[in-house]
């Protein structure tokens, strides 16, 4: 729908954000309960890879591939995360990330899904951005029944102290595989919406740089908040398009006004400067994580924050 | 059937024995908590008691032997099923969950009553209408926070209560799970006099409620004056079991646990 009323850039820089965002928010569920996962971009490759086999080697519609994608990616999720029950901290880092290269490794020798050479002619989807709109508003309604209910408390007591939310009658095992389960579950539906948007995939596209941005949306964000993982994902994502925007402008201004000497230099720094290829793109998701976790260690949204908003508006509202 | 609630032997411990490499934490401990009672258990620092709280409510698993709860052998079920089962316990040193307010965390202890299994909780709790169930656990955590006397902060974070109020709001936790048998780890610990004897009030009115307690305490006036048995630990070992005035003249615990003749 919404493809008819902007351009193709446009399109496809709003589609490749809203990924983000859920990729994002597969991310936030199983920190939720404290067990952070570099996992993510392997399990987007499952979601991706089986939903792509499914639409093109047996011809079954998108949105029941979506489905396997997702189903399939969670169902891996939840054998993983019976290992990572187990482990806390660095080790359960390390197991994630051993996971996502184990995919990788999958994806690059098995030639049924392309290997070295990749997964090509994947079917196009025409309509990704109306399934990541309607997966996001979905996602955003579960999460704020989530935070109020006596399960999202559940999962927050094991983030701050499994020990004791276990001796509190919490089931500390079912409930983190059930986040571990359902994250990767999440991550799969964007990995098959990412196959069906790009048409091209090979074993290097769910990398760990990936798995460490999806990381940095959340942490810049804040992860103690739905609302987090959304605003990392998108702030992070507008920051190289506001600096393409920019540029632009630059390329706008009259020859004359920058055909001296001081004006010469800087004008050329800044198309230099603000020419946004990946690389610089990285360094500057560096920087930003470092200045949050100097200014904003609990990342740019909280729940104190959220609330205090919220407070505001009902008094507002009740005056 | 007997009905579990109603024996009259609360809890009931055999053979219980638990190493750290070379160190007997506890010693082949034999011991029986009547439904009803408040039962201490004293002894020096290393005596071994916050191991034996961590063995009942499966914290740590045994070396050796057994705990019967209400007659039924608990073995190496998990602490979440012993909460379930109704063991409830406070911590030595304070853990609460510094992020949640005071009533969020009293209404945390509810959690494995409302919501007995996770896909309950996912279903009934956060897919449909779990409003009513809310409101009713909201308000059975009030009236703890309020026999606790700390209804007056519901919505302060639970890290910005003054340590007396955060030493109850784990007592206020641990009622929360609805206890047939509650441990208590040092309640009184850094509680100052007129704290302490409020300690005392409440640990009778809970009693009273029909609610077994056990009791770790360095306190001895609070332990003297409201316990009903008495149960000595040294090195693991109990030297000594009955009630309060006969433990507190007892030479053996005079000599192990005060060295000479203060306070008792």
């Amino acid at each position: 729908m919404l493809d008819r009323l902007i351009d193709g850039y446009t399109l496809s820089v709003l589609i490749f954000a809203g990924i983000n965002v859920i990729a994002a928010y597969s991310f936030y569920v199983p920190f939720k309960t404290g067990q952070v996962s570099l996992g993510q971009a392997g399990f987007m490759a499952v979601g991706a890879y089986a939903s792509a086999v499914a639409t093109g080697k047996f011809a079954i519609p998108f949105p029941l591939a979506l489905v396997f994608g997702g189903l399939l990616a969670g169902l891996i999720g939840v054998l993983v995360g019976f290992p990572a029950l187990r482990i806390k901290g660095v080790y359960l880092l390390l197991l994630t990330l051993g996971f996502a290269e184990i995919i990788s490794v999958i994806a690059l020798s098995w030639d049924y899904v392309g290997g070295a050479q990749g997964f090509r002619g994947i079917r196009y989807n025409p309509y990704t951005l109306d399934y990541v709109i309607v997966i996001i508003v979905a996602l955003i309604f579960f999460f704020s029944r989530l935070e109020r209910s006596s399960l999202g408390r559940a999962m927050d007591s094991i983030h701050q102290d499994e020990t004791v939310a276990e001796v509190m009658g919490i089931d500390v095992v079912r409930i983190k595989l059930l986040a571990f389960g359902l994250g990767a579950l999440i991550a799969g539906l964007a990995g098959a919406l990412y196959a069906h948007q790009a048409t091209f995939m090979d074993s290097t596209t769910f990398n760990i740089l990936l798995a460490v941005e999806i990381l940095v949306f959340v942490v810049v964000g804040g992860a103690s908040t739905y609302w987090g993982p959304l605003f990392g994902a998108v702030v992070l994502n507008a920051f190289p398009e506001v600096l393409r925007a920019l540029r632009e402008w630059l390329e706008l201004l009259p020859v004359q006004w920058v055909d001296f000497y001081p004006m010469s230099a800087v004008y050329s720094f800044l198309r230099e400067f603000l020419d946004f290829e990946n690389a610089k793109r990285l360094i500057a998701y560096g920087v930003i994580l470092i200045v949050t976790m100097i200014l904003r260690p609990n990342g740019m949204l909280t729940r104190d924050l959220m609330r205090k908003w919220h407070l505001a508006r009902w008094k507002v509202g009740h005056a | 059937m007997h009905d579990a609630a109603t024996r009259p032997v609360c809890l009931k411990i055999e053979g219980l024995t638990k190493r750290f490499g070379g160190f007997y934490a506890l010693n082949d401990l034999r011991m029986q908590v009547e439904r009803g009672h408040v039962h201490a258990l004293i002894g020096p620092n290393g005596a071994g008691k916050t191991t034996f709280f961590n063995l009942i409510t499966g914290v740590l698993p045994p070396d050796a032997g057994a705990v019967f709860f209400e007659g039924e052998r608990l073995d190496d079920s998990r602490p979440s099923q012993r909460t379930i089962r109704g063991i409830a316990r406070t911590f030595q040193n304070i853990r609460l969950f510094p992020h949640l307010t005071v009533v969020e965390t009293a209404m945390l202890g509810e959690h494995c009553r409302v919501y007995p299994s996770v896909w309950k909780a996912i279903g009934k709790g956060v897919l449909w209408g779990a409003g009513s169930r809310e409101r009713e656990m909201r308000a059975n955590a009030i009236e703890i926070l309020e026999f606790l006397g700390l209804a007056d902060r519901l919505d302060a974070k639970s890290s910005d209560l003054p340590y007396g109020a955060q030493r109850k709001l784990e007592l206020a936790r641990a009622l929360a799970t609805r206890p047939r048998l509650l441990l208590l780890d040092e309640p009184a610990a850094g509680l100052n006099p007129r704290e302490t004897e409020e300690l005392d009030d409440v640990i009778k009115r809970i009693r009273d409620r029909g609610i077994t307690i056990i009791l770790v305490e360095h306190d001895m006036k609070l332990v003297m004056g409201i316990s009903d048995v008495v149960t000595v630990l040294n090195f693991g070992t109990k030297i000594a079991e009955g009630a309060p005035e006969k433990v507190r003249q007892d030479p053996v615990v005079i000599e192990a646990y005060l060295g000479e003749d203060v306070l008792l």
